[in-house]
């Protein structure tokens, strides 16, 4: 049995990708703050560690004991992230570091503390989320599309770094999906009302975004790395 | 075919699209389509020695005529074709400034009218089922330039706009349209226009120049293509995926 590691693991995309991990028979190390969706999970292979991905001690220390279970870590997906909309001259200092520090600061620790067993194995994916947002912005989201715009350059430059490695890095932008981060700045109307602007006429569903962060993380997508994989329903085409 | 749904893949007698029909060929009936008729037939052979069932078709995509031949004949033998991997492409190089116009028309003929083509023949089809996945050739050169392949280039991105028009004309029928955006594959196509000392010094050449240290093999490519056709994507549709070694990432 190998190791995926999840953060952000306790709601969202990254809650239904732990569970689809477990059923693809992975340990999973699961990270977040709050165990949120996974409250009622009883599965032997889970490991939920409650764990702020701006903690690098925290994070090292459940990459070790995730190597001494398994003694492999296959792969990274880093999920965690916060989005709360707010119009751009009340955006305070505060709420610029929060985002820039879990968002992207708190992407890069993680790959920082898994990427070391990576490069002993010599092997290892790790997908990082990024957002359609990133290149097409959204009104009131400076904070949060600047985050995901960094993590497109973070993205790279892992690959970059780590390809002779044997080791490959890859992003997924989603669309709109149906998760807690839309809600929280968005009722249900709202929120599905977005069907209408998206060419196969729904918005996403975290389970829509599982299929191609799995395709990503296994050896299927070996030659693939660096890229930028945009689920969204055809919202945007680049 | 009963039971098992169908595939149509032009460009199936060599490189990436043979390596497509193979791996397809495990769950699909296999349309093996090629200009190349003894091509496609040893194609066929292998996926139906291996287990599996095919269709060896001949087709020039960049005829009209042969394209709609081939349309009837599947209509008629095989049944709905609910996916399909238009493959076929050549590659001539050549200095801009001197290529001739004959090999500019062959080049966008095949490449772009083809694909043009093979999708105004499988769409109809698609519509009433309310379901399909089509995947076209594009490259990596749709989005990053090289110097000598202008033609090739103009008709990649030629495809990668057609494919993203499509994708937005047919999302309300529920048919996903993407591309595939491929770096440098060990293919015949690389071979094409060197000798085989040329061959061997641009496989090494490339391999040093990529990020991932080799060059890709066309079963990584259909990987990529078995992913983009199957319901893993459900949610993606008028996108391009590189398999490319990270040659170019944006």
């Amino acid at each position: 049995m190998e190791t995926m590691i999840v953060t952000g693991a306790g709601s969202g995309i990254g809650a239904a990708l732990t569970r689809r991990l477990l059923a693809e028979n992975y340990h999973v190390s699961a990270w977040d703050t709050d165990r949120g969706d996974l409250a009622g999970a009883n599965d032997q292979n889970l490991d939920f560690c409650e764990i702020d991905v701006r903690d690098a001690g925290a994070m090292s220390a459940a990459v070790s004991r995730a190597v001494e279970k398994t003694g492999k870590i296959a792969g990274l997906a880093t999920c965690a992230a916060i989005f709360h909309t707010k119009p751009f001259l009340e955006v305070t200092e505060d709420d610029w570091d929060a985002h820039l520090s879990i968002n992207l600061k708190g992407t890069m620790m993680s790959c920082q503390a898994v990427l070391p067993r990576m490069l002993e194995q010599k092997s290892g994916s790790i997908l990082l989320f990024s957002s359609s947002i990133a290149r097409r912005g959204a009104p009131e989201s400076a904070a949060y599309a600047a985050t995901k715009g960094g993590v497109l350059g973070l993205g790279r430059a892992i690959a970059l770094d780590h390809a002779r490695a044997g080791i490959r890095a890859n992003i997924l932008s989603p669309g709109i999906t149906d998760t807690p981060q839309p809600r929280g700045n968005m009722n249900e109307d709202d929120l599905y009302g977005w069907a209408d602007n998206i060419p196969l006429g729904r918005i996403g569903m975290p389970e829509d975004m599982v299929g191609t962060a799995l395709f990503l993380l296994s050896d299927e997508a070996s030659f693939v790395t660096g890229q930028d994989i945009r689920v969204n329903g055809g919202a945007s085409l680049f | 075919m009963a039971g098992i749904p169908n595939i149509l893949i032009t460009g199936a007698a060599g490189g990436i699209g043979r390596a497509s029909a193979l791996r397809m060929a495990k769950t699909h009936h296999v349309i093996v389509a090629d200009r190349d008729a003894d091509g496609a037939r040893a194609v066929s052979s292998e996926i139906v020695a291996a287990g599996g069932t095919a269709t060896a078709i001949q087709v020039d995509v960049s005829d009209g005529a042969s394209v709609r031949e081939m349309k009837a004949q599947i209509a008629a033998d095989i049944g709905p074709v609910l996916s399909a991997f238009f493959a076929a492409g050549i590659f001539i190089r050549g200095v801009t400034g001197e290529i001739p116009e004959a090999d500019w028309d062959r080049m966008i003929d095949i490449h772009v009218k083809g694909t043009f083509l093979c999708c105004q023949a499988v769409l109809p089809a698609m519509m009433p089922a309310n379901k399909g996945a089509i995947v076209t050739m594009s490259s990596d050169f749709a989005v990053m330039a090289v110097p000598g392949a202008a033609a090739y280039m103009a008709a990649k991105s030629a495809i990668y706009s057609l494919t993203k028009s499509l994708a937005l004309e047919f999302a309300p029928h529920n048919i996903r349209v993407n591309a595939l955006g491929p770096g440098p594959i060990d293919t015949p196509i690389l071979k094409s226009g060197r000798t085989e000392a040329e061959y061997e010094k641009a496989r090494e050449t490339l391999a040093d120049s990529l990020p991932i240290g080799r060059l890709g093999q066309p079963e990584e490519v259909a990987a990529v293509l078995d992913f983009m056709l199957s319901d893993r994507s459900a949610y993606m549709t008028g996108q391009i995926i590189h398999p490319n070694g990270g040659q170019l990432m944006w």
